[in-house]
């Protein structure tokens, strides 16, 4: 049934807008961070959206044209920036010898604005996905009542 | 009457090409951030029109049964058309998707699914209504 798939579709878009919002959020709570486990400052963090058929079984392709068409999405991979940007604070306890910290490349606005983004689309989803729960349940009224 | 009329074959596929479009609407919006993704229209409503035949001018004559028919009967060779969305404005990262708009055809897309099934209900009321009435 094509409504279960179009449920599927807007779910991963759900996933994987929850994946671009944590690792906004990630880097915007990680902004001041110098010391991480892999050493150095923090690394931005990006995620890259990819998309797949919607359909994965053999019968489900043999349905025909839509398979190739309709389109999930998922998180591909998870960029880490390697820019470090340098700033000059003798005091800070990770200062090098000439008083420079190497601090994580993070804009806060450029962060939020890309949050945004994330939550409208995210949004967009919800809606996508309470549309076709409704068609659904619409479905379910043929043959009632009569 | 027909139990199994024209009227009711196409309302059944009128419904299931737009189960098909709220996929394909799905699918745009879940990657409207997805580089390079390409927003895909479908049309069928010109397929269901030839296949009705409201107007009687495409009608064929068949006279072999392999033959395709285009009038009566012709709904089981629908298939919709789904293409890359020729007006979608590209962004940077080359995806088409317009979101405001694929969220105006989705409303579109289930009033008139709504609408489809209201139709079937009523054509079956009619049908036990003719049923019934020696009652």
């Amino acid at each position: 049934m094509d409504l279960l798939s179009s449920l599927r579709i807007s779910s991963s878009g759900l996933a994987a807008q929850r994946k671009r919002m944590e690792a906004h959020s990630s880097n915007i709570a990680n902004a001041q961070t110098t010391r991480t486990a892999e050493g150095g400052p923090y690394r931005r963090k990006e995620v890259v959206f990819g998309s797949e058929p919607a359909r994965e079984t053999f019968s489900e392709i043999l349905e025909g044209e839509l398979s190739e068409n309709a389109q999930t999405v998922h998180a591909t991979e998870v960029v880490h920036s390697d820019k470090v940007v340098y700033k000059h604070d003798p005091s800070h306890p990770d200062a090098n010898s000439e008083g420079y910290v190497a601090m994580p490349d993070i804009n806060p606005m450029v962060e939020m604005a890309n949050m945004i983004e994330a939550q409208r689309a995210y949004e967009s989803n919800v809606t996508a996905l309470n549309v076709t729960k409704q068609m659904a349940t619409k479905t379910l009224e043929i043959g009632r009542g009569n | 009457m027909d139990v199994n009329d024209k009227t009711l074959k196409a309302l059944t596929t009128a419904l299931n090409f737009r189960e098909m479009r709220q996929e394909l609407i799905s699918s745009n919006v879940a990657n409207a951030n997805t580089p390079g993704y390409k927003a895909k229209k479908m049309d069928f409503e010109e397929a269901l029109a030839r296949a009705l035949d409201v107007d009687g001018q495409m009608q064929m004559n068949v006279k072999d049964e392999r033959h395709h028919t285009v009038g009566n009967g012709g709904f089981n060779n629908l298939e919709p058309e789904i293409y890359d969305d020729p007006n979608g404005v590209v962004s940077e990262n080359g995806n088409t998707v317009d979101v405001e708009a694929e969220m105006a055809k989705m409303a579109e897309n289930k009033l008139m699914y709504d609408a489809l099934v209201q139709l079937i209900n009523k054509k079956m009321g009619i049908m036990k209504y003719a049923i019934n009435s020696d009652k």
